[in-house]
């Protein structure tokens, strides 16, 4: 399991499915767990837009490999618990007498519990070679993982506790359970990319995969020189207007290379995670096709930073 | 100026809302600056603030949630702007203590472990504390005007919706009948209630459900004064002095979410005043004139390919935008340019006037 978490606007579901596509090429059978109700990975992977019923959203042709995806509410989470635990006929008279929200809502952490506690069923059901999760968001990711840590330690007996037990056992198996932290070479991202980090490692002790950079910008030599000696060193000539435009854009990129540059620099330094850097892609809204680009990068060998472990 | 400028000079309380990492709070902290500038006296409550920007307002986790005033913000003798930082659990600890009628009370229901819980992590915790702060805030008359930023995007509509939820909430029969006085659960008599208990105590386990008896047994001495003062600020989120700004960015799943809320907001009945688009990319001038197809690899060559993606990525950016304004009808749609860093006073400074 997988768990991809990060800060809102970071771009956490682009790299779930993104993560999703390279292990489907590798030929594993991969189901992608978006547990706020957003649809969008499905149309993100070539597919509708998911729900709470599992859909096949890419075949790999030739690697046997597939992506299938769903959403998991702690709703949903909780009529599948009261299913298995037996509840069926009385789902509907409990709820005649109290909401959903009145249910789970009275007993904190509980959504977040049940949300975990069926992704450990699927899990357990071995429903697929590898569950990835979409995290949610903000200020949520953490509470989201702690939320069975901390309700162990709330309360003392009863299945909420026999539940919180196997959900702790399968997020601290660390050969079982990892966590992607997925950032942007940003000042703030990178602040709340080491906080959470502190969190989920030596918090809730959760095991880091590689870090992943979205949006990076790309460097080269072009971006580190003007116009007229670009054009000298090809050996062209360029009318006045064109060096204009195109020094303006060089200089542009050159501000955010250098910013970039610098939180490199701290990541190194503040959060030494192997790394693995997504490009920046010219577009507003992502297609399949350009998930396909960044699944290619995620390919590529993580960098170590000096005292990185392994 | 904008529609802005007459919205920081006239309104009495200003909801930024929008997805997350579009730069809401550093909006929300500009208007203010803005409105102090304008020789108003301002506060403007954010709820996660970016760790520079709090270091910039004067708030942190250890400032205890008392509002600061941020030094040297301007330089009018009559504006002023503070700054507050919405931490649920010690707003929550500090509301029971006020209304919990006597201090044996205040400390039972402290040391529940369900309010425990709920105080710093449950959904909707720090919605209603939120309410209960807007509430105490506006009827203060300290303020000339109150600058709420909300947490992003579908949490702030629980937060618009918490007040009317709380007055629900409150009027559920289950929670009157978990409210009953008596210390035993066998006095409640209430069929679907005890159908109800009989669930969570099989799913939960017999503690959980005496710990959430006695929880909300103990806020109902509460119950009256909070209802109340939901169904006020329910008004106030509602009045003609209120001007709700949506921010954005131009990226597909900002917009996509921009658009659920503006939807979200129309419906609530909740008065949109602008929307704004910041972190725009800015469009490069066109190479014109120049014939530079099949040029061979090299330091050139870089730099048509970039100065490309970034045309490309502007006429993007552009169209989504238009997705949004179509959308915004009347209501102004201001566009904000990617600037290099809006965390301290003087960027705050620069994002306002862009804003207003």
């Amino acid at each position: 399991m997988l768990t991809v978490v990060g800060k809102g606007g970071v771009g956490t579901s682009t790299a779930a499915a993104s993560l999703a596509l390279l292990a489907a090429r590798g030929g594993a059978d991969v189901l992608l767990v978006s547990v706020d109700g957003k649809p969008g990975l499905g149309p993100l992977l070539g597919g509708e837009p998911l729900t709470g019923d599992e859909q096949l959203l890419r075949l790999i042709d030739g690697s046997g490999g597939r992506v299938r995806g769903r959403t998991i509410t702690p709703k949903q989470a909780f009529g599948d618990y009261l299913e298995l635990k037996g509840f069926g006929s009385l789902l509907r008279r409990a709820a005649s007498a109290a909401s959903f929200d009145v249910i789970a809502g009275s007993t904190p952490g509980m959504e977040h519990l049940l949300v975990l506690g069926k992704i450990k069923e699927l899990d357990r059901a071995k429903a697929a070679d590898l569950i990835i999760v979409d995290a949610p968001p903000a200020g949520h990711a953490a509470p989201f993982l702690r939320s069975a840590t901390a309700l162990r330690a709330a309360v003392a007996g009863g299945p909420v506790r026999d539940q919180a037990n196997e959900v702790c056992a399968m997020l601290e198996d660390h050969s079982r359970s990892q966590c992607v932290l997925v950032t942007l070479p940003e000042e703030t991202p990178v602040n709340e990319a080491i906080e959470l980090a502190a969190d989920l490692r030596d918090d809730i002790g959760l095991a880091l995969a590689p870090l992943v950079v979205n949006a990076c910008w790309a460097d080269s030599p072009g971006a580190r020189m003007s116009a007229a000696a670009a054009a000298k060193q090809q050996g062209v000539t360029l009318p006045v207007a064109a060096r204009r435009a195109l020094d303006e854009a060089v200089a542009f990129v050159r501000v955010r290379l250098d910013a970039q540059a610098e939180q490199f620099a701290r990541l190194d330094a503040e959060l030494p995670l192997p790394r693995v850097h997504l490009p920046r892609l010219p577009v507003a809204r992502l297609f399949p096709q350009h998930l396909d680009v960044l699944a290619d990068a995620l390919a590529v060998e993580p960098m170590v930073p000096e005292g990185a472990g392994s | 100026m904008t529609a802005l400028d007459s919205v920081v000079r006239e309104a009495s309380l200003i909801v930024t809302c929008g997805p997350g990492g579009v730069g809401k709070t550093s909006t929300a902290a500009a208007l203010a600056l803005a409105a102090a500038d304008a020789g108003r006296k301002v506060i403007v409550v954010t709820v996660d603030p970016a760790r520079r920007l709090a270091d910039t307002l004067g708030i942190d986790n250890s400032a205890g949630g008392d509002p600061v005033e941020v030094a040297g913000a301007t330089k009018r003798r009559k504006g002023s702007l503070w700054a507050q930082m919405l931490d649920a659990e010690s707003t929550f600890d500090r509301l029971i203590v006020d209304r919990a009628g006597d201090a044996q009370r205040a400390k039972a229901i402290l040391a529940n472990p369900i309010y425990r819980s709920i105080a710093g992590s449950l959904a909707g915790a720090q919605e209603y504390m939120a309410i209960e702060r807007l509430h105490q805030l506006s009827t203060s008359g300290e303020w000339d005007l109150i600058i709420i930023d909300t947490p992003p995007s579908r949490h702030a509509i629980d937060l618009l919706g918490a007040p009317d939820r709380l007055v629900t909430f409150f009027s559920h029969p289950v929670y009157r009948v978990l409210t009953v006085p008596g210390r035993s659960l066998a006095r409640i008599t209430n069929a679907g209630a005890n159908t109800f208990l009989w669930a969570i105590r099989r799913l939960a386990g017999a503690q959980v459900v005496e710990d959430t008896v006695e929880f909300f047994r103990s806020l109902s001495s509460m119950e009256a004064g909070l209802r109340q003062r939901a169904a006020e600020t329910s008004k106030i989120l509602r009045s003609d002095g209120t001007a709700f700004v949506l921010v954005s960015s131009p990226r597909a799943e900002a917009i996509d979410e921009a658009v659920h809320l503006k939807t979200a907001l129309h419906a609530g009945g909740f008065p949109l005043a602008a929307t704004v688009i910041n972190l725009v990319h800015p469009t490069p001038s066109p190479l014109t004139g120049s014939k530079l197809k099949g040029l061979a690899a090299g330091p050139l060559a870089d730099q048509l390919a970039l100065h490309a993606d970034l045309s490309m990525l502007a006429v993007d950016e552009a169209r989504e935008m238009d997705t949004l304004r179509t959308l915004a009808g009347e209501v102004p749609v201001i566009e904000v340019p990617l600037l290099d860093d809006v965390q301290d006073l003087a960027g705050l400074a620069a994002l306002g006037r862009l804003l207003c």
